[in-house]
């Protein structure tokens, strides 16, 4: 571990450094989604893992990190675009359904939304 | 419709019923009344075609006198296996079918009592009359299978559902009884089919034996054996050439066939001891299908024997004249004796069926055309048309005596010998025609009962003489059952048993069922001739061609052994001489 | 005029017209049965009248034939070209009426043989037949209304009533006539047993035509049976005639019989087996020793159907069946039938002292003189048997006639009730006395007249004498002592009957008040019967006709000589002829004489002087008594012997089939169904479902167990996404390291 950020450290911003940030963001999304209980939270860390994963796409696919060789051109940018409206998309399905599991259940509590248990 | 062709006007004969049956399916159900009588139309108009032949219908006209099979067609069936839609009747067939179609008429016009899911009654009877038919009519070894189970199981159904407490045990003692009657059969087809080979028959024979010209040419053109299904081809393969000669098991495979053939046949007949599917069978079926077992059914065993077992198979009916014939006197005295133990009428009248079916088995197997009589065929030939005629009178006498039976239970409900009696003063009339009937059964002249055993009994001393007096014997046994049973039944003071008000008048409708048998009984009793006529020719030409085929052994073994023993003896001269030539003179 | 289409044609009539009558009958009384009536008295009359008239039209046709035979055939004369000494046959016509089958050389036929003996007994056969019938007119008037049996009672023990079958008893008597001359007419022994049959038959119904009273119906049925019994031995007659001869034509039989065995006749023990079976037949018809059993019971018919079938005709039936077939007896045989003739006769004339039964008495009598006319027959008396038989059938049926008249009139059948009824009935008795007379064979040897049957039993005796002289051996001699002794026996039993029935005192005062003489359609028979038997056995004036001189003419080819038998060479049957000689004639006459006078004597010092009292003799000789009172047991020999050994043995082959082969099909059924279920609990359930099964619960229980991962809980999900991606990317890593890039 030591001699990664050593050497992330000791370099210019590049595409590595933007990675390590999304994975965070993506490892605290995906924490927050495993240990909020409420649906509120969960949604919360859905979106976080979503950005997380925007920003590597952003990095990947931008000129100024990759420079003359990147490949994705402007597709990275793209595709971020199209998380976002995804992630907009998937929160509000999951506000509904939270809604919904609300009025059904009078919390929104998603331990007790277990009736899909084999 | 041509009905100047034989395959018309025959297979009309026999479909006609079938046909019928299919117009009770879309009969109306609450009409029983109506279906009924189209059922017993149905059987008027089958008996009538089969008295057409009688008469002489033009083109089907059948001639008196005329040995050998007439009207003859053939129809490809199922080319791949030879297999023909081939009928044709002669003296043999003729007077059994004139007797099926008579039987289910009067026994459809007995059937009027019945009223328990008529209209599947009437189809199953329609059916099995089809069956009957066409088993009398057939030439064709796998037609005729085929009819005979197309019987089987109208008869299964009739039996299981409409007869009595037992029925089920019955119906289906009967079924596997002739079931495996027909397996073995099957075996035999199957054996005689797969050894028999066209070719060795000249073109003339095989025209002869009805088969059509472009077969013959491609029977005679063909380079691998040519089987066949023809029940004409196979008698002459069966008595002219070896090919049922091949060894299984130290015997022949006609002796095998024979022997199954034989087996197959004799349930049905039935011979002890194969018998006891009969009186479970009569005392649970109701009294129209009683009259056809015992009418018909049971002639077709005889039937077989005299068609295909015999004439096919010379050399092991030879060879088993004797198991043969003990077989029907054992049957003739073991059903007298158990016919005399029995309580139950119908039991009773179907144990005397047993003892009378004996005498067709000992009449078919009376070989007495041998060396030892010079080859004279005459007595055999009285002993064979003394078994048809007798299945022929017995077909009339215990149709009618198990009508006269079911008279008297469809009016009492009982069946008990011991709780009879009297009945002659209550049904005078009725009580008449079943002692009529009853001394037909009992072989009384002037009946047509007599007429069968007389010729068997007579011919039976000729064959072997410790079995004519046996055979004589159950003649005092028969008076002793049916006598005793009269007593017991009809004559006496009172009826004691229950429902003695029932005890109504003979209807117009018994009478006219009654009255015909009693008064064909008297005809052929009288005047034998009437059916001697039609039958005698066929039956003693069927006999001569085995008493022919008898001596052509017997000289080709003679040869054989003479050719064997010339050469010993040769053998020994030379040796004599040399042993003459070697020993020194004195 | 041509007798080979006359005779038949005429015979062939006489022969058919009782049937036409039986047809009309039976029809006629049975058509009103269909619309549910009883057939009215006027038609019932119409049919006693019919019937009469169809056998006394017959009666006309038989003397006719009679007429037409004796104007072309002379009495006296000899045989066509024939001498005595050699076989040959009498004149006679045969010839078939129709066929009934024929399988190449052989040939059965209803035909004819019509020679002497056959017209004459046609015209015995039909004469009595007619009186019979009219005297039944006045016996069975009873039955023309409606009858009250007191000897039956029904359940509410109240006595029978039943509609008359006046009818039906006319409509069975013509049945029987035309059966009866059936068998004379017979062309061959086929034939002859079709007939047979069917007289044995007319017998049952008419033995059971009280069909109400059990006894009836019993000796009916026993009547049938014992014949059967006998018509077995006479079926294996026939079979050996027909199997070595090929034809039963009586006209082909006799000529071949005559040839050696090469040439178509018979080897000689096939005659003896022949000859015994075809007399086994007459033994039952005639109802001789061990086969007569059934003869009494059959009096339980009405006692017109005794005179004519149980004494007259049906029961010589088989004495003229040996008399037809005689040239097929071989002297063997011959001396079976005279031992077996002597055995009946001794033992039913011993029965008969003893019986009460009035008929009784006369059927055991009718049993003994039939044992006369086989021992006749067997001892070479060809004529002298049959002219018995002729006489016997007209004393016969007076005696029994008379013997109805009396029943008629005091309506029992018990000799002890009886008694003085000469006084009240003085025509049946007078009647009864000649016929008496008659049947003891009264006579006067010295002056050669007597009744017909002195003559006949002369002629029998004669011969007897004749046969015990050619053969020396004293065993041989008991075939003349035993028929002397019988007719001493006759006469006593006979005499015994009649003191008993018409003289002393009335036994029972309320019967004998009650009694009276007969209708004349009864008395009228009686006389002319007894008018008959007294002269039967005469010549007739001025001429040579006689029932023996018509006999001799029917003299069967080889008769005519004495022979010798084969296997016992010491037999000698001796010529007929030789009996006439007055060295046998006068002995025997006046032995016979003698005898006949001793029994006459014996039973009149019993019965009507009471010198000797029969009670005492009773008393002394009680076993004897019994011995005989029970019938020497006979029937009780065959019951434990036969009968129920038949029905031991009817349940024996009952039971097999309940508890042999029934079990052993049911056994079957049973191991294959327990085969089946074999096989489809170890195949089928256990191996090939078992795997599945098994298959199934693996299945079921690794779902069973992965379901446990379901949890349901969104945050165990998501690690578990987690970890799988990361498992996964684990997966690949390592997989990119050492196989794709390694």
């Amino acid at each position: 571990m030591n001699f990664l950020l050593a050497n992330l450290l000791s370099e210019p911003v590049g595409v590595a450094h933007y990675m390590v940030v999304g994975a965070v963001l993506f490892t605290c999304g995906i924490v927050c989604m495993a240990t909020k209980r409420n649906a509120l939270g969960v949604l919360m860390g859905v979106e976080l893992v979503l950005n997380g994963a925007n920003i590597n796409l952003i990095a990947m696919g931008s000129p100024y990190l990759q420079g003359e060789n990147a490949t994705l051109g402007l597709d990275g940018q793209l595709m971020a675009l199209f998380v976002i409206v995804l992630a907009a998309a998937e929160a509000a399905v999951l506000l509904a359904i939270t809604l919904n599991f609300y009025n059904s259940a009078g919390s929104v509590d998603i331990d007790q939304a277990d009736q899909l248990r084999g | 419709m041509n009905l100047h062709s034989p395959a018309t006007y025959l297979s009309l004969l026999t479909f006609l019923p079938a046909a019928a049956a299919v117009v009770v399916c879309f009969l109306p159900k609450d009409q029983d009344e109506f279906v009924k009588k189209w059922t017993l139309g149905a059987t008027v108009v089958a008996f009538l075609l089969s008295l057409g032949m009688l008469v002489g219908w033009p083109g089907i006209a059948f001639q008196i006198g005329e040995p050998g099979m007439q009207h003859v067609f053939s129809v490809d069936w199922i080319p791949s296996f030879q297999v023909h839609y081939m009928m044709g009747i002669d003296g043999i067939s003729l007077p059994l079918v004139v007797l099926t179609t008579l039987i289910s008429m009067l026994a459809m016009g007995a059937s009027w009592p019945i009223t328990k899911h008529v209209k599947a009654y009437c189809m199953l009877f329609l059916l099995l009359e089809t069956g009957m038919i066409g088993v009398f009519l057939a030439l064709d070894f796998f037609l005729f299978y085929v009819f005979w189970e197309v019987m089987l199981l109208p008869m299964y159904f009739l039996i299981g559902v409409w007869g009595g407490p037992r029925r089920e045990y019955a119906a289906i003692k009967f079924f596997l009884f002739t079931l495996f009657g027909s397996v073995l059969m099957l075996i035999a087809l199957l054996m005689l089919y797969y050894s028999s080979d066209l070719r060795p028959l000249d073109a003339g024979l095989l025209a002869e034996v009805g088969i059509s010209q472009t077969d013959i040419e491609a029977i005679q053109a063909a380079d691998t054996p040519q089987h066949t299904f023809n029940l004409l081809a196979l008698q002459e393969l069966g008595q002219t050439t070896d090919q049922f000669k091949n060894r299984l098991a130290g015997k022949t495979y006609e002796w095998w066939a024979f022997l199954l053939l034989f087996v197959g046949f004799v349930i049905k007949v039935p011979s002890v001891p194969l018998h006891t599917w009969l009186p479970d069978a009569h005392v649970e079926a109701p009294t129209p299908i009683s009259m056809i077992l015992a009418g018909i059914l049971l002639k077709m065993g005889g039937y077989g024997l005299l068609r295909i077992a015999y004439p096919i198979c010379p050399e092991a009916a030879y060879d088993l004249a004797m198991f043969v014939c003990t077989l029907g006197v054992v049957s003739m005295v073991y059903g007298a004796f158990a016919a005399l133990a029995q309580t139950d009428f119908k039991r009773l009248v179907a144990y005397s069926s047993i003892s009378h079916m004996g005498y067709v088995v000992l009449g078919l197997g009376v070989w007495s055309a041998t060396a030892g009589t010079d080859y004279n065929p005459d007595y055999w030939k009285m002993g064979m048309n003394g078994a048809l005629f007798q299945m022929i009178a017995h077909g009339i006498s215990s149709a009618g005596m198990f009508f006269m039976v079911g008279l008297l239970y469809d009016r009492v409900h009982h069946r008990d010998l011991n709780q009879f009696g009297g009945i002659f003063g209550k049904m005078p009339l009725s009580s008449g025609l079943a002692i009529g009937i009853f001394f037909a059964g009992l072989g009384l002249p002037g009946l047509c009962g007599f007429i069968g055993e007389f010729f068997v009994v007579l011919a039976t001393w000729k064959f072997s003489i410790p079995l004519a007096v046996v055979s004589a014997a159950v003649v005092i046994l028969t008076a002793g059952y049916i006598l005793w049973t009269l007593q017991r039944v009809y004559l006496g003071a009172d009826y004691t048993g229950p429902h003695a008000e029932a005890l109504t008048p003979i209807t117009k409708r018994e009478l006219s069922i009654a009255a015909p048998l009693l008064a064909l009984a008297l005809l052929f009793g009288v005047y034998p001739r009437a059916l001697l006529d039609t039958m005698e020719p066929s039956v003693s030409q069927t006999v001569e061609r085995l008493a022919e085929w008898k001596e052509r052994d017997d000289q080709a073994k003679e040869t054989r052994q003479d050719s064997g023993k010339t050469t010993r003896q040769a053998r020994r001269l030379t040796n004599h001489h040399q042993q003459q030539l070697t020993t020194p003179s004195p | 005029m041509d007798l080979q289409t006359w005779l038949p044609l005429l015979l062939g009539l006489a022969w058919l017209l009782p049937l036409a009558s039986f047809a009309i009958v039976s029809i006629g009384g049975s058509l009103p049965q269909i619309q549910g009536h009883h057939a009215s008295y006027r038609s019932q009359k119409i049919a006693g009248v019919v019937a009469s008239a169809a056998c006394g039209a017959s009666f006309l046709l038989s003397l006719l034939a009679m007429a037409i035979w004796l104007t072309n055939h002379p009495l006296g004369a000899e045989h066509p070209g024939g001498h005595p000494g050699t076989a040959h046959a009498p004149p006679h016509y045969s010839g078939d009426f129709y066929s009934l089958a024929s399988f190449g050389d052989l040939h059965l036929a209803i035909g004819y043989y019509i020679d002497t003996l056959t017209v004459t007994m046609f015209c015995m056969v039909t004469l009595i037949a007619t009186c019979v019938h009219v005297y039944s007119w006045g016996y069975m008037h009873e039955e023309l209304a409606d009858v009250v049996d007191n000897e039956v009672a029904t359940r509410d023990g109240k006595a029978l009533h039943r509609p008359g079958r006046y009818h039906r008893f006319f409509q069975y008597l013509s049945l029987f006539t035309f059966s009866m001359l059936g068998v004379v007419i017979a062309g061959n022994l086929a034939m002859v047993f079709v007939f047979w049959e069917l007289v044995g038959i007319c017998s049952y119904f008419l033995i059971g035509f009280y069909i109400e009273r059990p006894s009836a119906t019993n000796a009916a049925n026993k009547a049938f049976i014992v014949n059967r019994v006998g018509d077995f031995g006479m079926l294996i007659g026939l079979m050996t005639l027909w199997s070595s001869l090929g034809t039963l034509h009586f006209d082909q039989i006799f000529p071949q019989l005559a040839e050696p065995a090469s040439a178509g006749g018979l080897s000689y023990p096939l005659l003896v087996v022949a000859g015994i079976g075809l007399f086994c037949g007459c033994i039952g018809k005639s109802a001789q020793f061990p086969l007569h059993t059934w003869l009494p019971d059959a009096m339980e018919g009405p006692t017109p159907v005794s005179a004519l079938v149980h004494s007259a005709t049906m029961v010589a039936a088989g004495v003229y069946l040996v008399g037809r077939c005689y040239p097929i007896f071989v002297p063997e045989v011959l001396l079976v039938i005279a031992v077996v003739g002597a055995i009946t006769l001794a033992m039913a004339a011993t029965i008969a002292i003893t019986a009460v039964d009035i008929k009784r008495v006369l059927a055991y009598s009718t049993i003994s003189q039939l044992g006369y006319m086989m021992l006749s027959l067997g001892l070479g008396g060809w004529v002298a048997g049959l002219f018995h038989l002729i006489t016997h059938a007209f004393f016969k049926s007076l005696l029994f006639l008379c013997s109805g008249s009396v029943i008629h009139a005091v309506h029992t059948n018990d000799l002890r009730e009886m008694g003085g009824l000469r006084k009240k009935m003085p025509w049946t008795a007078y009647t009864m006395l000649v016929g008496c007379l008659a049947i003891i064979g009264a006579g006067v040897p010295a002056w050669g007249i007597g009744f017909s049957g002195f003559f006949s039993k002369d002629a029998i005796l004669e011969q007897a004498w004749s046969f015990a002289g050619a053969n020396p051996a004293p065993v041989y001699g008991l075939l003349l002592w035993v028929p002397v002794a019988g007719a001493m026996l006759t006469a006593l039993y006979m005499f015994r009957l009649w003191y008993l029935t018409f003289a002393g005192e009335p036994r029972n005062a309320d019967r004998y008040a009650h009694a009276h003489e007969s209708p004349l359609s009864m008395i009228a028979p009686l006389v002319l019967l007894a008018t008959l038997a007294v002269s039967i056995g005469w010549v007739w004036p001025f001429s040579e006709l006689s029932v023996t001189s018509l006999l001799e003419q029917a003299r069967p080819a080889g008769t005519q000589e004495t022979v010798q038998g084969e296997w016992l060479s010491s037999l000698t049957i001796p010529d007929e002829h030789l009996s006439h000689a007055p060295e046998i004639q006068v002995p025997a006459g006046w032995t016979t004489f003698s005898a006949a006078m001793g029994g006459l004597l014996l039973a009149t010092m019993t019965y009507l002087w009471k010198w000797l009292r029969a009670e005492e003799i009773r008393q002394s000789f009680r076993p004897i008594h019994s011995f005989l009172w029970n019938q020497w047991w006979f029937d009780e020999l065959y019951d434990w012997t036969l009968v129920k050994p038949t029905l031991w043995l009817s349940r024996f082959f009952a039971s097999i089939d309940h508890w042999l082969i029934d079990p052993l099909v049911h056994g079957i059924t049973h191991v294959s169904r327990l085969v089946a279920r074999l096989l489809d609990s170890l195949l089928d359930r256990r191996a090939i479902d078992g795997s599945l099964h098994t298959l199934a619960d693996q299945t079921w229980n690794t779902g069973l167990s992965l379901r446990q991962l379901q949890s349901g809980s969104l945050r165990q999900y998501v690690l578990f996404l987690v970890a799988g991606t990361l498992g996964l990317f684990a997966v690949a890593s390592l997989y990119w390291k050492f196989a794709v890039a390694g």
